[in-house]
């Protein structure tokens, strides 16, 4: 009989008052182990951490919505990026990225010679180089982190087809003197090309760009994945010689329109957020800075949000792996062939304020 | 996300619209074979019979029973007054009895119903009362009226 009852029972309703107390106990016991749980931080990323501004997202936004069925039309932001830069339009190329210009680039100007790179550098260039049918020579930065003007001259030999370097330097954000730079373009043979990946440049206060007015054979290539927080968009242009390299480089059919309208935005009206991010970028960094004074570790003095840090004790390997353990991620110097170091993408103050005791832990 | 979705509340309100609540149990209910999912679908139409017989009593066989015990009542107490109170006293009584009674039977109707396999969220004892309520109503105005009212009078016999 009980067993009669039961059955018919189970289909019976919980009272309100015993679902709010339901919800009460789940809420808590959550409450519970959400102070338990440690978030994960994920500083291996280069791209920027924040969103892009209001008005990039709003351009691109109007862009997809006008006329996605008509091929998009370039002009617009080539003028307003040859304007910022004060270069005639026909020098200016848009492409899906520093990356596949950079690609693009290689494969029209390094098979079968040798492409000299500042070392560690982006990543994927010796690669490109590789696939390009070229082979990448590694010059080792110099003492301060930066791409070493003089040896990249020195590793240019009659073979060479190109030399690349980035300004400031990923993964170390240390940039090179610009005046070492200029004389760099001016002596090198003009046979070889010279590559700068400026991805970085808008955090750093002197801008690569001008190289292309003191030499022919110069590509400088911009990307609106860091500065201008448009990783999601593949956008990046570059600026060359009026020419088959720049007409090569570029996609066949160009950029989508929203890709391009945000870049016009970009190039136009968005100095203010940039100037906002590299302040934002220095803060962290001279917190950092601040934060491991008086310990062994430490990290090239540079601009942007990328740190190449590096402890007296301590590998790359251990220090990557004591972050990892603190749900800290960040990308180990192995992946550059460099285990003494570590590279970390700077947030905000609360994310260094973790990073920085999750490191005073380890030493 | 369709627009019938009680999910998509058009951020009226804070969870869900009102009245889309699903049923919470206090364990996932194990429901009966096909058999006895069918005889709980009888029991219940049984129960709701009962539900509705009993909230049909309240509208007649009630109240002109407890009209007969107050003219008793009156009869031997010589007490019109004292017939009216124990009418109107006992009308209420059983009235609320009858009410606690059917809430009773109503809460086995939900439960046969969603052992019989279906989502029943709520009972029809609001519903079975307010009928029933019009159901005599309109009974009682048509003998009122028509058969004991003043129809007879309009008639060609008198």
């Amino acid at each position: 009989m009980r067993r009669f009852i039961d059955y018919y029972r189970q289909f019976d309703e919980m009272t309100p008052e015993e679902i709010s107390a339901d919800l009460r106990a789940r809420r808590d016991e959550e409450r519970a182990r959400q102070l338990e749980e440690v978030p994960s931080l994920d500083l291996a990323s280069g791209a920027w951490p924040g969103p892009p501004h209001a008005e990039a997202v709003n351009a691109a936004t109007f862009a997809l919505r006008r006329a996605l069925n008509a091929y998009p039309d370039p002009s617009r932001a080539v003028a307003a990026i040859a304007q910022r830069h004060g270069v005639d339009a026909d020098r200016v190329a848009t492409g899906h990225g520093a990356g596949d210009l950079l690609r693009a680039a290689l494969a029209a100007v390094a098979p079968g010679g040798e492409v000299a790179v500042a070392w560690p550098a982006w990543g994927p260039i010796p690669r490109l180089v590789h696939e390009a049918g070229g082979t990448p020579v590694p010059v080792p930065l110099g003492a301060d982190g930066a791409p070493d003007a003089a040896a990249l001259l020195a590793a240019a030999t009659p073979v060479t087809r190109a030399v690349v370097l980035c300004t400031p330097n990923d993964p170390t954000g240390a940039a090179t003197d610009p005046t070492a730079l200029a004389r760099l373009a001016a002596e090198l043979p003009e046979p070889v090309w010279l590559i700068v990946d400026a991805a970085l440049a808008p955090f750093a206060p002197d801008d690569p760009s001008t190289l292309v007015e003191a030499r022919q054979r110069v590509l400088v290539v911009h990307s609106a994945s860091k500065a201008h927080a448009l990783a999601g968009l593949r956008a990046g242009y570059a600026l060359g010689p009026a020419g088959s390299l720049i007409e090569r480089i570029a996609p066949v059919e160009g950029l989508a329109s929203p890709a391009l309208a945000a870049l016009a935005w970009a190039a136009s009206a968005g100095d203010a957020a940039v100037e906002r991010r590299r302040a934002h970028a220095n803060a962290e960094r001279e917190r950092l800075a601040r934060e491991l004074e008086d310990t062994p570790l430490s990290f090239p003095a540079g601009h942007g949000h990328l740190v190449w840090l590096g402890s007296e004790r301590h590998d790359g390997r251990t220090l990557a792996g004591h972050l990892a353990a603190r749900r800290i991620a960040v990308m180990p110097g192995a992946a550059w062939g460099d285990d003494a170091r570590i590279r970390i993408a700077l947030r905000d103050a609360a994310a260094t304020e973790r990073l920085a005791a999750a490191l005073r832990e380890l030493d | 996300m369709p627009r019938n979705d009680p999910t998509d509340t058009g951020g009226l309100f804070i969870g869900r619209r009102p009245g889309t609540a699903p049923l919470h149990y206090r364990a996932a209910p194990e429901t009966g074979g096909e058999g006895r999912r069918r005889a709980d679908a009888t029991l219940a139409a049984l129960v709701l019979a009962a539900e509705t017989v009993l909230c049909l009593s309240l509208w007649g066989p009630q109240p002109a029973g407890w009209l007969w015990i107050g003219s008793q009542v009156d009869y031997w107490t010589k007490s019109v007054t004292a017939g009216i109170a124990v009418a109107f006293a006992g009308m209420i009584g059983t009235l609320m009895f009858t009410l606690a009674i059917a809430s009773r039977l109503d809460r086995l109707w939900r439960l046969l119903r969603r052992a019989a396999g279906h989502d029943q969220r709520e009972g029809m004892l609001g519903r079975i009362f307010a009928v029933t309520a019009v159901v005599a109503g309109g009974i009682f105005l048509f003998w009122f009226v028509i058969i004991q009212g003043p129809g007879p009078t309009f008639s060609s016999t008198h």
